[in-house]
């Protein structure tokens, strides 16, 4: 990329600064959808056992943990995957996911004895690592159990803002279209 | 006095105008800047730009999770659903409800609608690439269906007039295929886009261009610049792409010539048989049940392909038993969309260290290159491809090994490069592809609901090969990995392009309309919307509404002047 096209991106940042003061934004936009910002603690499931609950939330942190950004449920991923397979799920699809969540809880308890929300950090992740292994390599083109919660792990922290913007990269208004960037000058994966 | 003389002097305008999508705003900007009175009639409610886009600035996590509507709601949606794309809780305000609109299927046709003041101009695709002189005279050379009663030089001047005021982006490339319009500067292509450009060019002396599409690489007739959100289908608050509310409209509206009528459904074009004209239309109101008549000295079709089809039809009288203007049987008939959902993926190793910027509302269109001088393929017309490339994103962490913090690095760097490309082809005009209605099973305005029966026929699957297989060779000779072919044509409907069940021609024996789109024994009625199509051709055909619906309303405001309407 040229210098010239350089600059031009650095005065179209500027100027899109300029312009996003004079954005209109509709007032009670928030008020018009039911916006489902997951905030973490006083949850109280409805779908889930208080013991599936507990199983999620492990899981859901042993997938993405905290370490310099927060962890899944910290952003509300254990709250979000129960909305989607309550209320976005079929039922069938809904009792495969319970099937699967119980069986995977039902297979530490024979392998490693106890619960797995109280296992030691190692005992989660390396049972966790080995689920995931065992599914990826021995099941190809299916979604076992163990990638569906991945994925709507993944779907769920990547979603909210802390996700999107911390561990990705997000801009709500771009401002501009550059097609051939230096990656470093982004920086990370865009969210959107 | 006679109150029901005042009653019709109250409701009587110079122009009606049924329909606010991208055809009716046309029709209503050009004849109000005539100096016509024009009463604009719209089926759903009203919105009005930027105040009624509830949710064009909110951030992902603003909205419901996933953006995705819940399992029991998405019952109201089955045929809208069958898009992929449409319903979603950040744009289902767009669509209608199937359960409040139903239809009949003989054979899966897929109806996607948008009922309410600007139609589906707030959702469209954007693409906007005009027809060519080929186009035009294809018909005609190859003895299918009957002719274009105009050619490409007398829309030409159109095509500016239109592009002009709304704005398309693009490169001009002086094909004869796909004539350039009056552009604003293109968007650019990606990295991995330019390089299949340079193979395409080099292997097989094929284009690939930026898409031309209605949205504004820099202010333009009062509206903002394309801030590069591709948020495009929720509404644009900073007007930056070409919808009726955001510019034909407001202009209708700047000359005090409009009046907008919102939840009036057009129940049917009233005849008067001494004079041999419409004097109007009969409409119900959406919210009350009650019927209304207005009257105009010219009425203006643009409800969308199969409503203004379906007013005509329910437009019955002594002259007209089976529909106004359908001396010829054809009106319902020669149903048209295009046929795409076919072409090919692939993955592009380098340029690791290269990635964009902004999320580009566009991506790259290939023209036409099959049947240009003459047809050796076993198919006639052709077709263009229409894809984009981008590096993979979170997704691809979920068939990793990696877990934990691991999982986080990994994907916080972009992955592959991939690539991917849908054809769009022409559907030939078929007698036997039609819709009708019937009038046993009604909606609950007590309106006659349609019923279709439509089916891609042997050209279009002969074409399908080519769609398929070229795809898949040009990205290959690009050095392209992985490449895998799809095909999976879905109903006619799916291109969301119906077109054609009110011809033009130049025979009022085999055509419903003439060369200016008025109904050949009805001078004052006009209808410029997809149905007025007489072969479809392989673009995006919105630009050419535009185009029609200028050229015809200018064309009325003059013979109204010259006191021959």
């Amino acid at each position: 990329m040229s210098n010239e096209s350089g600059m031009n991106r650095k005065e179209a940042i500027k100027r899109t600064g300029l312009l996003l003061g004079g954005v209109i934004f509709a007032p009670n936009i928030l008020g018009v959808l039911k916006g489902c910002s997951p905030t973490p603690g006083g949850w109280d499931p409805e779908l889930f056992s208080a013991e599936q609950a507990r199983v999620v939330t492990a899981l859901s942190d042993v997938i993405l943990p905290a370490d310099d950004t927060p962890s899944a449920s910290e952003v509300g991923v254990p709250q979000f995957i129960e909305t989607m397979v309550k209320d976005h799920y079929s039922e069938e699809q809904r009792n495969q996911f319970l099937d699967g969540l119980d069986r995977f809880a039902d297979e530490y308890r024979t392998e490693i004895q106890g619960e797995y929300f109280d296992g030691t950090d190692d005992e989660k992740y390396d049972f966790t690592y080995h689920q995931n292994r065992i599914a990826i390599e021995e099941s190809p083109g299916e979604s076992p159990f163990i990638l569906t919660f991945k994925e709507l792990t993944m779907l769920g922290y990547f979603t909210s803002e802390v996700g999107a913007t911390q561990v990705l990269r997000y801009e709500a208004n771009p401002g501009m279209y550059d097609g051939c960037m230096p990656l470093e000058e982004v920086g990370r994966t865009w969210a959107t | 006095m006679n109150l029901n003389i005042k009653a019709r002097e109250e409701n009587t305008y110079d122009a009606i105008v049924v329909g606010t999508g991208i055809s009716g705003g046309w029709s209503a900007k050009e004849l109000t800047e005539n100096g016509l009175e024009t009463l604009v009639l719209e089926r759903g409610r009203d919105v009005k730009h930027i105040d009624d886009y509830p949710t064009a600035t909110l951030d992902p996590w603003e909205l419901p999770p996933n953006d995705q509507v819940p399992y029991e709601e998405r019952k109201h949606y089955e045929k809208q659903l069958r898009t992929g794309y449409t319903i979603r809780e950040s744009t289902k305000h767009w669509w209608i409800r199937d359960t409040d609109q139903p239809y009949e299927e003989r054979k899966r046709f897929d109806w996607i609608r948008g009922y309410h003041v600007g139609g589906r101009s707030i959702m469209w695709g954007r693409h906007s690439y005009r027809l060519s002189p080929m186009d035009f005279e294809a018909n005609a050379r190859e003895g299918i269906a009957v002719d274009w009663p105009i050619r490409y030089e007398d829309l030409e001047p159109w095509y500016s007039h239109v592009e002009k005021f709304a704005g398309i982006c693009g490169e001009a490339l002086g094909l004869p295929q796909l004539p350039d319009s009056e552009f604003l500067p293109p968007m650019e292509l990606n990295c991995v886009e330019e390089a299949l450009r340079e193979s395409m060019a080099e292997t097989f002396d094929r284009v690939l261009t930026t898409g031309r599409v209605a949205n504004l690489t820099r202010s333009h007739q009062g509206r903002g610049s394309c801030m590069y959100r591709n948020l495009c289908s929720r509404g644009c608050p900073y007007g930056a792409y070409f919808s009726s509310n955001a510019s034909t409209l407001p202009a209708a509206e700047r000359t005090g010539n409009m009046t907008l009528r919102p939840h009036s459904i057009v129940n049917s074009v009233m005849y008067d048989e001494e004079t041999g004209k419409a004097t109007g239309v009969r409409v119900v109101d959406a919210e009350s049940g009650e019927m209304y008549e207005y009257y105009a000295r010219i009425i203006f079709l643009n409800a969308s392909t199969v409503n203004s089809t379906s007013i005509l039809m329910n437009s019955t009288s002594d002259r007209f038993p089976d529909g106004m203007g359908n001396d010829s049987g054809e009106l319902g008939h020669n149903m048209m969309d295009h046929h795409f959902r076919v072409g090919a993926n692939g993955e592009m190793d380098g340029f690791e260290d290269r990635y964009y910027y902004g999320r580009r509302p566009n991506g790259f269109y290939i023209p036409r290159f099959r049947n240009i001088n003459g047809n050796d393929r076993d198919y006639l017309r052709g077709f263009g491809y229409q894809g984009s490339a981008s590096r993979e994103g979170w997704h691809r962490g979920v068939r990793e090994l990696a877990i934990g913090s691991e999982l986080k690095n990994l994907v916080s760097t972009p992955g592959k490069w991939t690539l991917g490309m849908t054809a769009f082809g022409e559907m030939l005009p078929d007698h036997s592809n039609r819709m009708w209605l019937n009038h046993d099973e009604t909606d609950k305005w007590g309106q006659p609901t349609v019923v279709f029966d439509v089916e891609f026929k042997e050209n279009e699957y002969k074409m399908r090969e080519d769609m398929k297989n070229d795809a898949a060779e040009m990205l290959e000779a690009a050095g392209m990995k992985n490449v895998s072919t799809y095909d999976d044509a879905g109903g006619p409907g799916l291109g969301i392009h119906e077109m054609g069940t009110a011809r033009m021609g130049r025979d009022p024996q085999t055509s419903v309309l003439g060369e200016w789109n008025q109904i050949h024994t009805v001078p004052n009625v006009f209808i410029t919307d997809g149905s007025c199509m007489t072969s479809a051709a392989c673009q995006n055909p919105s630009l050419t509404y535009m185009a029609l619906s200028a050229r015809a309303a200018n064309y009325a405001a003059e013979q109204i002047k010259k006191g021959d309407l």
